[in-house]
């Protein structure tokens, strides 16, 4: 009898009823905050967006991220970041590797993102759309401007001059 | 008697509820948006003179180019010759509070959007404005001083931060 009592699904007489109130809570949060905007953000060490009041929902398009280590395209490492020290202040600082930059242009960046432009205006022109040279910025928000001037630039050279800086949406 | 009784205690099956529950959290898990992404639109080529759209040939009314210059020691408000009330003289229109600009908040936001304010009341139709950054400048006090452009949140019109520049225009140049 006692055996019998004792033998539910799992063996071993484990109560799992708490476990699956604490699973169904957070089942319930997840559904709740499940978003399909397919922009993700995935804040680290060297990925910090800023904070912006802006509040236009993103969307679709190449993606650049441009962290303190890494230019990614797509999801497709590109090139690293070098840190130096600003000749200036001495601080240390985050730059584009000299030999990798030709004047404010990055070939390899600029070779990646011309393949895009073109298959993207293939889509476009399948759908009977203009092709609008759209383009995602994710930058880490201690870069200095001369970085994201140089991708702007090679990318304004691919043919991307809609320009989509991606911030995180401040409290309000 | 005792089956009966304890049937719905007793002998629930979890496995199936457990199935559910082990695939779809892991799956919601990573597709969770932790945080919410919004975007900035800067719409016209980043390099080089400010943008031609917005010229008309001959119009009475000059446009204005608004720039806001931002270096190492505070913003330089700046337009067409002869139209704003910019202090010339060395040093930028609204140095930092502190010297050297050491961080984001030290740039004088509020004083930016109160100039910025006042050449919206005289432009009132003017919407572009032309953002200079130095090379070192950090991204974040770009993005701040986008903010600052766009809407004057202390000065609300029909409930919603009244709008100033919101057509930003990111210029290579400054050093």
């Amino acid at each position: 009898m006692k055996k019998k009592a004792r033998r539910p699904a799992e063996g071993g007489g484990l109560n799992i009823t708490s476990m699956m109130d604490m699973m169904t809570i957070i089942l319930v949060f997840l559904l709740k905050s499940y978003s399909t905007t397919d922009v993700s953000v995935t804040p680290s060490k060297d990925l910090q967006v800023p904070v912006s009041t802006a509040r236009k929902p993103p969307k679709m398009a190449v993606n650049v991220v441009v962290s303190q280590k890494e230019i990614v395209v797509d999801g497709k490492s590109i090139l690293e970041l070098g840190s130096y020290s600003d000749p200036e202040t001495g601080a240390p600082t985050v730059a584009v590797p000299a030999e990798k930059k030709r004047g404010q242009s990055i070939p390899e960046l600029y070779e990646v993102l011309f393949d895009k432009a073109e298959s993207q205006k293939q889509i476009n022109a399948r759908l009977g759309e203009e092709f609008k040279g759209q383009i995602l910025l994710q930058c880490d928000k201690r870069l200095p401007f001369e970085v994201i001037r140089e991708v702007m630039y090679t990318a304004g050279q691919a043919q991307f001059s809609e320009f989509r800086f991606v911030v995180i949406k401040s409290g309000d | 008697m005792a089956s009966k009784r304890g049937a719905a205690a007793e002998e629930l099956n979890l496995v199936p509820i457990m199935n559910l529950v082990t695939i779809l959290i892991p799956f919601l898990l990573m597709a969770a948006e932790f945080v919410s992404v919004a975007v900035i639109d800067s719409t016209l080529p980043a390099i080089g003179a400010p943008s031609t759209a917005e010229e008309k040939p001959e119009e009475e009314k000059k446009p204005l180019n608004l720039s806001v210059i931002i270096t190492g020691s505070g913003y330089t408000v700046g337009g067409s010759a002869a139209v704003l009330q910019n202090r010339e003289g060395d040093g930028p229109t609204i140095p930092c509070k502190d010297v050297g600009c050491p961080k984001v908040d030290s740039y004088d936001v509020a004083e930016l959007q109160r100039l910025l304010g006042e050449i919206k009341d005289e432009y009132a139709d003017e919407q572009n404005v032309i953002l200079v950054p130095g090379s070192r400048i950090a991204y974040e006090v770009i993005v701040v001083t986008m903010d600052a452009t766009r809407e004057d949140p202390s000065k609300p019109v029909d409930g919603r931060p009244r709008d100033l520049f919101p057509y930003v225009v990111i210029a290579g140049g400054a050093q």
